[in-house]
């Protein structure tokens, strides 16, 4: 299954996000190996250069690290994929309030109605 | 690689050509029993004019109309195989264009000259019967007189400079073909006119040079037929050798340096 | 490394007309070409003249350095964008006939490509569908270990699914050394693949840039802008 690019931004950007996702949400565990370069681009049906610069982005990030002859794999710093994880919600957070606002509604407002869904559906019906 | 060129391209034309050839040997063969065995020698002259005037005919339009067909089976085969799409191909594999040229000068060489052995054969089947040859028999020495030789060996004389003959018509035919690429718009049109205009000079050619060399006198009248036929035959073999040779060098320059495929 | 395919001020001129002129770029190794623009903009001359089926007007094409020319074959994989191969034959036939003429022709990796895309062996090529025949054209091309491969028009007369196969053929049997430069006006399906892409306009370099520096430098992505620069 071709993964879902969208076409304004570089591919490779994408990629890194994609993969970085993966990672924090323990579609890969730590310290596991990753897939090869060739078997990613497959996967995604993109270019092998594009992958491997993806994944060359990611290893500056510190998120994986390369063996030189056995590959590459997610680094067990639990540190960093905290922080990532952390830096991610954040994002979507930021993303998600800067969207509510578009619509009008404030930010406690936003704050309710989160409640309110968590709460569970009791309160949904009463209203 | 000229081994496995010359493989493919016999493989092309060899279903047609051994087809056509097959039936042309078993309508020999079917003549020879139904007709020529049956034929009277010693009945009076005006009843064998009839069926060997229709025999003659008929195996003469069928003689030419085999050549066509392998001369056309050649051109077909070298249009198609590099001058077509399929020359997308060809052209693509690792092959130089004088190995291509070879290869189609003696896969259609090989064809040309298996047609007249076939061509031949059914003749010498048609008039090999124990009948013709008896007939033949008292009249021998006076042909062969005539001839300057025995009529046999006349004919495998006459056969032989047929088949070197075959090479020019080949290349004839590839040389037409190749000038007529060079005029993208009008190719086909362009390779006949080539032909007919080719096969016009040459004539023409030969005649002036046969009269500049005093050969078309026959005023003398003491040569035999073989050695009217030898005076004109040799020079004519040894002009069109020549103008193989040219056609050769021609077909080569557009074939290695005129190749633009449309 | 030399560059795998070099154009120096190349120029083709069809009777009065141009079809290239004054072309000059060379491609890298390893890379995964997008030959893009619209109808007459001088593609398959271009592919045309590096396959060695046409002679420049002037200037020069060079393969691995070296004019078009027997060495030059035995490393360019070449697919045009016509049926180009002998109707009358049949499909293990042509197996056979690729094996006899390329030595870098992988019998195993074609009948593997087939068999995937269940196509009979014995059966002759006329026999089979338009979209069949392409496939069959594309494994053939595809299952040679070469240094360039030149792929005309590789997807525009088969289904969805069949792209989808033949883009995957692509990536799976492309490797680092190698560089495809694919021709066609299909650019959405294909963007992903590519490394890069150069955009022809009435047979002149309109542009030779990264996928990756177009979304960049532009914020679109190449089919959005191939359509604004070719707007007619």
């Amino acid at each position: 299954m071709p993964w879902n690019l969208d076409d304004s931004r570089p591919i490779y950007l994408q990629l890194m996000e994609r993969i970085q996702h993966d990672i924090v949400s323990g579609v890969y565990q730590p310290g596991d190996k990753l897939p090869s370069v060739r078997d990613l681009a497959l996967d995604a049906a993109v270019n092998p250069n594009t992958m491997q610069k993806a994944l060359s982005e990611l290893e500056r990030s510190g998120l994986v690290y390369s063996h030189r002859t056995s590959g590459r794999f997610i680094t067990d710093d639990s540190t960093l994929l905290k922080k990532i994880k952390t830096d991610l919600a954040q994002e979507y957070i930021s993303s998600f309030l800067e969207q509510m606002s578009h619509l009008g509604i404030s930010g406690s407002e936003t704050l309710e109605m989160i409640k309110q869904t968590l709460g569970g559906g009791d309160n949904e019906t009463n209203s | 690689m000229l081994g496995k060129l010359i493989k493919y391209d016999l493989r092309a034309s060899a279903k047609i050509f051994i087809l056509l050839h097959a039936a042309f040997l078993l309508v020999c063969a079917a003549a020879r029993l139904l007709v020529m065995d049956r034929l009277d020698f010693h009945a009076p002259a005006e009843t064998l004019i009839a069926p060997i005037t229709v025999m003659l005919v008929l195996g003469t339009f069928l003689i030419s109309a085999l050549s066509l067909c392998t001369s056309l089976l050649i051109t077909f085969r070298f249009y198609r195989n590099l001058f077509s799409r399929e020359g997308y191909l060809s052209w693509t594999l690792p092959v130089s264009g004088t190995t291509h040229l070879w290869a189609k000068i003696i896969s259609g060489y090989l064809l040309a000259a298996l047609d007249m052995i076939i061509i031949y054969a059914g003749i010498l089947l048609l008039v090999t019967g124990r009948n013709v040859t008896a007939a033949y028999q008292p009249v021998a020495p006076e042909m062969a007189e005539a001839i300057g030789m025995p009529l046999s060996s006349f004919g495998l004389c006459v056969f032989i400079f047929c088949v070197i003959g075959g090479i020019s018509s080949v290349l004839l035919i590839y040389f037409s073909i190749c000038v007529g690429q060079l005029f993208p718009a009008h190719r086909v049109l362009c390779a006949i006119a080539a032909y007919f205009i080719t096969s016009f000079v040459i004539q023409i050619a030969v005649l002036v040079i046969m009269a500049a060399l005093g050969m078309l006198d026959y005023g003398t009248g003491t040569d035999t037929l073989a050695d009217e036929m030898f005076s004109l035959l040799v020079p004519n073999t040894i002009f069109a050798l020549l103008l193989c040779i040219a056609q050769y060098a021609a077909v080569h320059y557009i074939m290695n340096k005129k190749i633009n495929l449309i | 490394m030399r560059p795998i395919l070099e154009c120096q001020r190349l120029t083709k001129k069809y009777g009065n007309f141009y079809a290239l002129s004054d072309l000059t770029f060379s491609l890298d190794r390893g890379q995964i070409v997008g030959l893009l623009g619209p109808n007459g903009s001088g593609k398959t001359t271009l592919i045309k003249l590096a396959a060695g089926l046409l002679v420049p007007t002037d200037g020069h094409i060079m393969i691995n350095g070296l004019a078009p020319c027997t060495d030059t074959k035995k490393i360019v994989s070449y697919l045009p964008d016509r049926n180009f191969l002998n109707e009358h034959m049949r499909v293990r036939e042509l197996l056979s006939f690729y094996k006899d003429f390329y030595e870098n022709f992988s019998t195993e990796r074609a009948c593997k490509m087939l068999d995937s895309l269940e196509i009979d062996r014995h059966m002759q090529l006329q026999s089979l569908s338009k979209g069949t025949k392409e496939k069959v054209q594309l494994a053939l091309v595809m299952s040679r270990v070469a240094d360039l491969y030149i792929l005309d028009e590789p997807i525009g007369g088969v289904d969805p699914a069949a792209r989808d196969y033949i883009l995957r053929t692509i990536l799976t049997n492309y490797d680092e050394n190698a560089s495809i430069l694919i021709s066609t006006h299909l650019i959405s399906d294909i963007e992903n693949v590519l490394d890069r892409v150069i955009f022809l306009k009435s047979g002149q370099l309109a542009l030779n840039a990264s996928v990756d520096e177009i979304r960049t430098q532009y914020g679109k992505s190449v089919d959005v802008l191939f359509r604004e620069v070719f707007k007619c």
